[in-house]
């Protein structure tokens, strides 16, 4: 147990207070000397990345996580404090609601550490029937390969048709904005070009993360709904 | 079509205090925003003259409820809250309008919903501001209050902005989260606001800081917006 010194420190609003400042300085270094879209950054899980990044690359990203570690605990600290000190002093759900976007806060934070401790990301060039494997041997392939463009050459619409060669499956269509989920991989379509033959860059994405961020968006969500119905005309 | 956006400009900044000419500013922004989503077949949200026209209307349209909770002769937020709106809606004027196809990555309500979102929470950031330049100079409580309520509904658009923008970034990119400059900037801009709303909670005698960190957090939303998009590589850049 934290002793009643550390517990005040680590539970008090002027810290949470600098350590949301001291991310948000580190985060506008980060954005100038990150190496922007084209960094490695983003083809890697976080972890590896940081990993193999030297410290004089990665510092203000280490930064960034041992602050936010200690703002997550900050905010868990002063949760239960407010929850502790307010309860059955007013009205519920104007305790409550903080404390559940609080909740959400942490699970988003959680999120971004599973997906940066296991996600999984590969780019590839298929033409139509290329097979592609994953693991626990199941293997997707490509039927066919569609694209439209404009009079000017950009394309306005592409897809493909996938179908599952493991099992009786039947062909599922891909396009941008509708992947095909495969045992928790999900398979993304980037570019279709049809000349000199159909061909398509395609991604496949493992994020570990997602299903709790989106519970944390979701918590936030309600939160912030409620605690803004209870402030309603105050 | 783009005289109508010289018109509203110019009724925004000359409004001075006059409700009704701010309204009628107003119409008219939305009349040539409506026109111009009918020429595209699509809201228009994507470029800077686009988007700069939607900001403008957002700020008149969610500065209506401020405007009318304050007493007549309180014309000042009326007319601070014009020169802003007109100065953004003459900016547009500064860029082309294009008329390009969709990419397809951008066809989805997802997209409509998190820019949509982000500009509402823009806009109130903006009137947020101002509010807090008039409590600076008038020390008058109630702007002061009002400043903490348009942050706070700009926070949750915001929030909600960068929620949508997830669920999109999954289904689009296959992750909800991109290290890009924009998505920095994207999260500093919330932790600011998130620590604007924590700063309240210090008491009356922060009162001055507060208003200073709601014309603060508008500069950052202002880089947020057009210096990232402008200056720096990124996914969302014009």
């Amino acid at each position: 147990m934290l002793s009643g010194k550390w517990h005040d420190r680590l539970a008090s609003l002027n810290l949470g207070l600098w350590l949301m400042a001291g991310v948000m300085v580190l985060l506008a270094v980060g954005s100038f000397v990150g190496g922007g879209e084209g960094s490695s950054i983003n083809d890697l899980p976080l972890l590896v990345w940081l990993k193999e990044t030297p410290i004089t690359a990665a510092w203000w990203l280490w930064l960034t996580i041992a602050l936010l570690a200690l703002l997550a605990l900050n905010t868990i600290l002063c949760s239960i404090d407010s929850l502790r000190r307010k309860y059955q002093k007013g009205n519920l759900l104007l305790l409550i609601a903080p404390q559940i976007m609080h909740l959400g806060f942490l699970f988003i934070a959680l999120a971004h550490l599973f997906s940066a401790w296991g996600g999984f990301k590969q780019s590839m060039v298929v033409r139509e029937g290329s097979v592609i494997g994953f693991p626990e041997g199941a293997q997707v392939q490509v039927v066919r390969l569609q694209a439209v463009f404009s009079p000017k050459g950009f394309p306005t619409d592409y897809s493909g048709e996938l179908r599952e060669v493991t099992a009786v499956g039947e062909v599922q269509t891909i396009s941008p904005n509708h992947p095909f989920f495969l045992h928790g991989f999900g398979i993304y379509l980037k570019e279709v070009q049809l000349y000199p033959e159909p061909a398509a860059l395609i991604e496949i994405h493992w994020e570990p993360g997602a299903p709790w961020a989106l519970a944390g968006a979701l918590l936030f969500t309600v939160g912030n709904v409620v605690l803004l119905a209870v402030r309603r005309g105050k | 079509m783009k005289a109508m956006l010289w018109v509203a400009g110019g009724m925004y900044l000359v409004s001075s205090g006059k409700r009704v000419v701010f309204v009628a500013a107003l119409i008219v922004e939305s009349v040539y925003l409506a026109l111009r989503g009918t020429e595209l077949g699509r809201l228009p949200l994507i470029g800077p003259h686009d988007t700069l026209v939607f900001f403008s209307t957002s700020i008149g349209l969610l500065a209506l409820p401020f405007i009318y909770s304050r007493p007549r002769k309180g014309t000042d937020l009326s007319w601070g809250i014009g020169i802003g709106a007109g100065l953004f809606a003459l900016l547009a004027l500064l860029f082309p309008s294009f008329a390009m196809p969709l990419p397809p990555i951008l066809k989805t309500l997802w997209f409509e919903l998190h820019v949509a979102l982000a500009f509402f929470a823009y806009a109130l950031f903006a009137i947020g501001a101002i509010l807090g330049g008039l409590f600076l100079i008038n020390n008058e409580r109630s702007l002061l209050d009002l400043q903490y309520r348009a942050a706070l509904v700009g926070y949750s658009f915001f929030s909600a902005s960068m929620v949508t923008g997830g669920i999109w970034g999954y289904y689009a990119w296959g992750t909800y989260w991109l290290w890009t400059p924009k998505e920095l900037w994207t999260s500093i801009l919330w932790l600011f606001y998130s620590l604007y709303l924590h700063l309240r909670l210090k008491g009356p005698s922060w009162e001055r800081l507060v208003a200073w960190g709601g014309i603060v957090g508008f500069a950052l939303t202002l880089f947020t917006y057009l210096g990232v998009s402008m200056l720096m590589k990124s996914s969302h850049s014009f």
